[in-house]
């Protein structure tokens, strides 16, 4: 509905109320730049915690190993800066699975323009953390330690609702429906024409805007190719001319004519992506995302623990049985994450209600005082409501509810649902959230007359239990699942020529 | 009744020199194959970025010099030496048990390069080794010929490989990382197709002189660089569905006929070229005869299709409901434009009778949204 009246108004519109997004106070963005078919490497990044002092590093010579590692110990040096600077203080906390323990009180967030951006990190995040600093090819220690931290952030920006690492075209495309797909949203340029043209131009013309590379160059990690073939080519070129003459003095003035290139290429995104940030922080933030930062405090003090204790980089593949757990995972954070976003936001919930996956109703029979007797022969109450909806609901008897009008630990079911003429009549029965007792606590049961919204429970579903490694069928083994380090071929595979 | 068409079609190109179709275009048919105006515009060998261009949709298809460059030196250092280094990775990587190995380069004949003399040449030694008379073992660029829609089409492939299973298999060498053991899929699968052309036209050669598409496997080889590295490594693909689809694409063009003869009579995208390289056929005018084809527009026309900022800029004059994707599209199934769904939305259109339910439903999506935005401004939210 948002992206129809988008099209209609020529201007995006709000799809949610709230930013479900945790921001951070000091995001540190990076706008990662490569080399076009080259694989992974990488050609400039743009990288900084404020906008006015933003630090642009360049690979004068993408194809040449040594530079390549300059720039990752570079850029290592500026991740590491910021992730340490979140390893600073620690609280108590009372975790349900692990007991007490101590979390950081922070956790780093990462914001690069689009999903390229991401996919360029995971590249570079591979490339890197099976290095040594030791070695026939060796690097500075920074190198693997940066690797081994993109690759675990990278991971997290696979789960739905986590913050540590985020495309900022993606945070804008879940709070603003434009009138185009979502390919084209992922152009920075664009979707930001849409939310907030530049000064004088029509949505219409920022978006032309956003596809002219001449006007707007691409946010990467591609750059385009007329800006390959007519400046970057040339001056590559003159840079490896005058090295390989040795002429010093050359040399660094090629370097700076690249580093200006680049630079120009680079700032139009950069200043986008903070007034990106800028846009993002004005949306209110909903509610559960907090709760959603504890877990990735929680996921990100574990993986700094684990690096403290001298961890290993993580493998190059899930084995079959890590495959299917990492499945599952994200499978339930992506449940969840609607599910929260359905709990906190109106409109959200509107979405579900309209599709059938959600409903809201006035309450028009109640049953407030049934009591029922469990297997377990105690006496437990179990009210039961009629809730009158004109939602066009598609939950099946059995479905457990949760709803934003009530307490949190408010829990329903289905037991039936009744279509009458436009309406629809739902009984439910709750099941949880009344207290200890026989009798409900005070305002935990429904009351006639009360307008409930109700949506699906997410959490309703069993963990899957996956057979440990060793009772793991033979089948489903191979020899992927080894770790890497006990693969030194690969390692030593990996060396790149200078002279390509 | 085929000349009859085929005049047809060069009267659509008109005065331009007519575009043969290349593995890439054909493969490019497998993305949006019921497009009429893309059928046409190819069938008839028509330039569909000038066109585009002189329309006033230019759009940005280039390929980056560099990834051009490293095309050209992957392939070179994996052909080096009698393609030692693809022997290395047939052998280590794939284990495949090869005898020893010839190797024949096909790029010319005897000094000779035309497309012609190289044809015979490559089908003389393909046939005669897959009658067991010839010890062939790979052929670097042969070049192949594939009928479609009348016309020859010269396609070809990086390389054949012959006695893996006895059978040939096509090889792709291409430039994208497998990292892990991984590509990217978009470009597994634009790789794919291409092969899947150079296995038709495989297919049909051998066909000529008695010999069974079963002589051609439908699964390629692709060999791509492996990690970070300049080192190859291969992979075999299935391209069975690709083949498949691919075939059946052909068959289309050959009925082309049919849809040309929809066409008004003296329809043209002829952009008039003068003796000094300018168009000089009015831009509304050119867009005007392309407004005759009916297009299909898609948001993934702007990966693979020349006419795409064209097409667009249609879609969205109309609001067409394309435009935002084929989910949406989907959802609000028999409905068109986001014209009539709002329309509908807002109870001001009438529903037909196929469209009630959906009505229905976008009458209470938009009462839902309505009353939601009106508390949130009354709470005050930026919404
Ligand atoms: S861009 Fe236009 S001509 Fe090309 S396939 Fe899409 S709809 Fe057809």
């Amino acid at each position: 509905m948002a992206h129809l009246e988008a099209m209609e108004q020529m201007r995006a519109v709000s799809l949610t109320v709230f930013r479900h997004r945790r921001l951070s106070a000091k995001p540190l963005v990076i706008v990662p730049l490569t080399m076009a078919g080259e694989a992974g490497a990488p050609l400039a990044a743009m990288a900084g915690t404020s906008r006015t002092a933003p630090k642009l590093l360049v690979v004068a010579q993408p194809r040449n190993r040594d530079q390549r590692f300059a720039f990752a110990a570079d850029l290592g040096r500026i991740v590491m800066n910021y992730i340490d600077s979140h390893r600073l203080h620690r609280r108590e906390v009372a975790s349900r699975v692990e007991g007490p323990t101590s979390r950081y009180t922070d956790a780093p967030q990462i914001l690069v323009p689009n999903p390229g951006g991401i996919k360029a990190l995971i590249d570079l995040g591979r490339m890197c953390r099976y290095r040594k600093a030791e070695g026939p090819y060796p690097v500075a220690p920074v190198v693997p330690q940066l690797g081994m931290w993109l690759t675990f952030l990278a991971e997290t920006a696979e789960q739905a609702g986590t913050s540590m690492l985020l495309p900022v075209t993606g945070m804008l495309a879940e709070h603003w429906a434009t009138g185009q797909s979502t390919m084209e949203d992922q152009n920075l340029a664009s979707i930001m024409g849409w939310i907030d043209p530049p000064e004088g131009l029509s949505v219409a013309q920022a978006i032309a805007d956003a596809e002219n590379p001449a006007v707007c160059p691409p946010a990467g990690p591609a750059t385009s190719p007329e800006f390959d073939k007519t400046y970057l080519a040339p001056a590559i070129r003159r840079f490896d001319d005058t090295y390989a003459r040795g002429d010093i003095a050359a040399t660094a003035a090629a370097e700076a004519d690249l580093r200006e290139l680049i630079g120009e290429q680079i700032k139009p995104t950069w200043r986008l992506m903070w007034a990106a940030v800028s846009l993002l922080r004005a949306v209110p933030e909903a509610p559960r995302t907090a709760a959603r930062f504890e877990r990735d405090l929680a996921s990100f003090t574990a993986y700094s623990d684990y690096q403290d204790g001298g961890g290993l980089p993580q493998r190059k593949h899930d084995g079959a049985i890590g495959a299917a757990r990492r499945l599952s995972r994200l499978e339930r954070a992506q449940a969840d994450f609607e599910a929260d976003m359905a709990f906190d936001d109106p409109l959200a919930l509107a979405d579900r209600r309209s599709m059938g996956e959600a409903f809201a109703g006035v309450v028009t029979g109640a049953e407030p005082d049934r009591v029922v007797t469990t297997a377990k022969n105690r006496r437990v109450p179990r009210p039961r409501i009629t809730v009158t909806t004109y939602d066009p609901v598609r939950l099946a008897p059995g479905v457990t509810l949760i709803s934003p009008s009530m307490p949190n630990s408010h829990k329903a079911l289905i037991i039936a649902s009744v279509p009458d003429g436009a309406s629809t009549q739902i009984l439910v029965e709750v099941t949880g959230g009344m207290g200890r007792g026989v009798v409900p606590l005070k305002g935990s049961v429904p009351v006639l007359g009360q307008h409930m919204d109700y949506l699906p429970d997410p959490g309703w579903r069993p963990t899957p239990v996956f057979p440990e490694p060793d009772s793991m069928p033979w089948t489903h083994s191979s020899p992927a699942d080894d770790d890497p380090d006990t693969n030194p071929e690969d390692n030593a595979a990996e060396e790149w020529g200078n002279a390509d | 009744m085929k000349a009859a068409v085929d005049e047809r079609l060069d009267g659509l190109r008109g005065s331009a020199p007519r575009l043969t179709y290349s593995a890439r275009s054909l493969a490019a048919l497998e993305n949006n194959p019921r497009c009429t105006l893309r059928a046409v515009l190819d069938a008839s060998g028509s330039d569909k970025a000038a066109i585009a261009a002189h329309a006033g949709f230019p759009t940005p298809f280039g390929q980056s010099p560099f990834a051009i460059a490293r095309g050209n030196v992957f392939e070179a250092l994996v052909k080096a030496n009698g393609c030692a280094e693809l022997i290395r990775v047939l052998r280590e990587t794939l284990k495949l048990t090869l005898p020893e190995v010839a190797y024949q380069d096909l790029n010319d004949v005897g000094g000779n390069a035309s497309p012609e003399v190289r044809h015979s040449r490559t089908r003389q030694l393909l046939v005669n080794t897959a009658l067991g008379k010839s010890p062939g073992t790979l052929y670097d660029h042969p070049m192949l010929r594939l009928q479609v829609g009348g016309h020859t089409v010269f396609l070809e492939p990086d390389l054949v490989a012959f006695r893996i299973e006895d059978r040939f298999h096509v090889v792709e060498i291409k430039s994208f990382p497998i990292i892990d053991g991984r590509a990217d899929a978009a470009q597994v699968k634009a790789a794919t197709t291409q092969a899947s052309a150079y296995v038709i036209a495989l297919r049909a050669m051998l066909a000529d002189a008695g010999i069974g598409p079963d002589a051609v496997s439908d699964t390629m080889l692709l060999v791509a660089p492996k990690d970070f590295t300049n080192s190859p490594t291969a992979a075999f693909v299935d391209a069975r569905k690709q083949v498949a689809t691919l075939t059946r694409q052909l068959t289309r063009i050959e009925h082309i006929g049919d849809l040309v003869s929809l066409l008004p009579e003296d329809l043209t995208f002829d952009l008039a070229i003068d003796k000094s390289g300018r168009a000089l056929r009015p831009a509304e005018e050119l867009a005007e005869a392309l407004d005759q084809v009916p297009a299909l527009y898609r948001p993934d026309c702007l990966s693979h299709c020349e006419m795409a900022f064209f097409c667009r800029s249609r879609a969205r004059a109309c609001a067409s409901l394309d435009v935002l994707g084929s989910a949406v599209r989907e959802q609000l199934g028999g409905i068109d434009t986001a014209t009539m769904a709002l329309g509908l939305a807002r109870g001001e259109l009438t529903p037909d009778a196929d469209q009630a339910e959906m009505a229905a439903a976008l009458r209470h999506a938009a009462r839902l949204r309505t009353e939601v935005l009106g508390q949130a401004d009354g709470a005050g939210a930026t919404a």
